[in-house]
């Protein structure tokens, strides 16, 4: 019962302050960015398997991101929810893993321009994520729930220029949660033991150096057209954990495509709309 | 600042690569990885150090020995089936594709006490079956149930039926002779029916770090009445050195039980919850993970003594008699 009142505490904060911030930002430019991606995926879990297995993955990346009115309209909120599937197989092709993952991030940046065509941002912000891996061969440990939540700095740099006479956004960013929490069986547990209520330590806190996580992506934004605004890029999302004497990674580089949709509401101003555009 | 980048980035250098040692797809390298997961995560060292001598270590000298990069894989799949057969343990097996290697001295060692025969006579052609049950009421009115593995499923609807059915018997025969284990939830629900309160049986723990003696707390195992038909006369269960993994916890839990006895041989044991792990090569290896222990937090990895010692007789055989049923039914009808 205590990590599901961790949990709800958590999602019932993160969903607060965002929705809190919706409407302190009302008044500014929407950004929505929708991709999917596919890539490669490494993945281990000593709980599991002391073998490396390697595969697919698949992403959906759904992001939002505008400015706020806070410090002088210099502060941009984003959230980016993050679905991801994979398939990996062991080297000697004799068993199989699959992944799947939810993740939500809720981030503020401090923006400057230090030159007329480049932003950058600096800030942090909560997330939190669910997911599983599961083992085709295991037997009373087939599978690993994966639960957490952080607080992270982020970076982002945006740079914009023109290609073909066609004015292209490169954007760089790269979260590195410093603190949090997450969900952990003992070294030797088995899920049938958590089932039953008995919880020994299973919620751990985690800092950089116990599990290491790093989500970086660059993504260039090109217009086709007045309303269409073509994103390509590149995900590098790194997640590992070194809990309970139990080792994880879970390691992906994606190709993302999709596209990205600029909102004002109607009756803003023109000025609040450069607020958010470079 | 400098201070502080300096620092950050000796964190992340430091904990920038998460790995698990990955040994080499070489006789050596699968024989080193299968020495390490057990080294690591069989849960019996300490206690079979003690009872059997067991020393790990000198077990990976004696093997690694053997183990050289010219050899097959049915010379290595021997080599480490003799290796894993040093922890004397059932639920330690070598899955590969041309076999399973097993240590099954812990019964074949035994006499049987069974002659699956002479127990089909006693059921008959007219018994009844729910689940995984087959039962009957004897002719000095003695009820008879035979569950003979707990991989076929029983629900709680199956076992009142059963219940209500033998109710106006004098006493109960519960015969799980070679009945193997598979899963603890049936073994744990057919129990629940011969208790009215909540129960202490026993405990289990886990490991909680690589280390032979790193082991959690133990936490209490309680056995919950069942709220639908509950079980109020004498009961014998029935057991022999092939009543294994969930069989000896079913065996366990019974004994906590008031009215119940148990009669036959030692069970086989088998107290330690399998889990898996994998070797390079793709070899599968299952262990004992996580230990359970009876209520005086001893440890039944080795059988469960009988309350009432008992051997099929040859002289009952041939005349097509159980000796343990027949002794069981003679006990309930005093």
């Amino acid at each position: 019962m205590s990590i599901l009142r961790y949990i709800i505490t958590l999602v019932v904060s993160i969903g607060t302050v965002s929705v809190a911030t919706a409407q302190e930002t009302s008044d500014s430019i929407h950004s929505h960015a929708f991709a999917v991606g596919i890539g490669s995926s490494h993945q281990l879990d000593t709980y599991l398997s002391p073998q490396n297995y390697s595969g697919l993955q698949i992403n959906i990346l759904r992001e939002t991101i505008r400015m706020t009115r806070m410090v002088q309209r210099r502060i941009s909120f984003q959230s980016i929810w993050q679905g991801a599937f994979s398939h990996s197989q062991n080297a000697s092709q004799s068993a199989t893993d699959w992944g799947g993952r939810i993740s939500y991030d809720a981030l503020w940046h401090y923006n400057w321009t230090p030159a007329r065509n480049l932003r950058l941002m600096v800030g942090g912000g909560a997330g939190a994520d669910a997911g599983f891996l599961y083992n085709s061969r295991g037997g009373n440990n087939p599978a690993q729930a994966r639960l957490g939540a952080d607080i992270s700095a982020s970076i982002m740099a945006i740079y914009k220029f023109k290609c073909l006479g066609l004015p292209v956004n490169i954007r760089y960013q790269a979260n590195l949660p410093v603190l949090g929490f997450m969900f952990s069986p003992q070294f030797g547990q088995s899920y049938y033991e958590i089932g039953e209520g008995h919880l020994n330590n299973n919620i751990c806190f985690t800092y950089p150096l116990n599990a290491f996580s790093l989500w970086q992506q660059i993504t260039a934004d090109i217009p086709l057209g007045k309303k269409f605004v073509l994103r390509v890029g590149y995900l590098c999302d790194i997640k590992q954990s070194h809990i309970n004497h139990i080792k994880m990674h879970d390691r992906s580089h994606s190709f993302m495509i999709g596209f990205v949709r600029h909102f004002r509401l109607i009756g803003k101003s023109e000025r609040d709309s450069k607020a958010l555009i470079l | 600042m400098k201070r502080l980048i300096l620092i950050l980035l000796t964190m992340l250098s430091i904990s920038s690569c998460i790995n698990e040692e990955q040994f080499d797809n070489t006789p050596e390298g699968n024989a080193e990885a299968l020495w390490k997961i057990i080294d690591q995560h069989y849960c019996f060292l300490d206690y079979k150090a003690e009872k059997i001598g067991l020393d790990w270590n000198e077990v990976r000298g004696r093997y690694m020995s053997q183990v050289h990069k010219n050899m097959s894989s049915s010379q290595l799949r021997e080599v480490l089936c003799n290796m894993l057969s040093e922890l004397r343990d059932g639920h330690v097996n070598l899955y590969t594709a041309a076999d399973v290697g097993r240590y099954w001295a812990w019964k074949d060692d035994y006499p049987r006490n069974i002659n699956d025969d002479i127990r089909n006579n006693y059921l008959g052609n007219d018994y009844r079956i729910a689940g995984g049950i087959r039962y009957r009421i004897l002719d000095d009115n003695i009820g008879y149930i035979v569950y003979t593995s707990f991989s076929s499923g029983i629900g709680e609807g199956n076992i009142a039926e059963v219940l209500h059915y033998l109710r106006l018997c004098t006493g109960l025969i519960i015969d799980v002779r070679g009945n193997g284990g598979g899963q603890l939830d049936y073994a744990e629900r057919l129990s629940s029916h011969f208790t009215n309160e909540r129960i202490l049986v026993g405990y289990r723990s886990h490991k909680t770090g690589p280390g032979h003696s790193e082991f959690s707390e133990l936490s209490a195992e309680y056995l919950e009445p069942s709220s639908t038909v509950r079980w109020q006369k004498p009961a014998i269960v029935l057991t022999n050195r092939e009543c294994y993994s969930a069989t000896n916890t079913f065996v366990r839990n019974m004994l906590c039980c008031p009215q119940v006895k148990t009669l036959g041989d030692y069970t086989g044991g088998g107290s330690g919850m399998p889990f898996t792990s994998e070797l390079p090569n793709g070899w599968l290896v299952r262990f004992s993970a996580c230990p359970q222990y009876d209520k005086h937090q001893q440890h039944i990895e080795f059988g469960i003594p009988p309350t009432i010692p008992c051997e099929l007789k040859a002289e009952d055989v041939a005349k097509g008699k159980d000796t343990l049923i027949e002794a069981a039914r003679k006990l309930l009808r005093e």
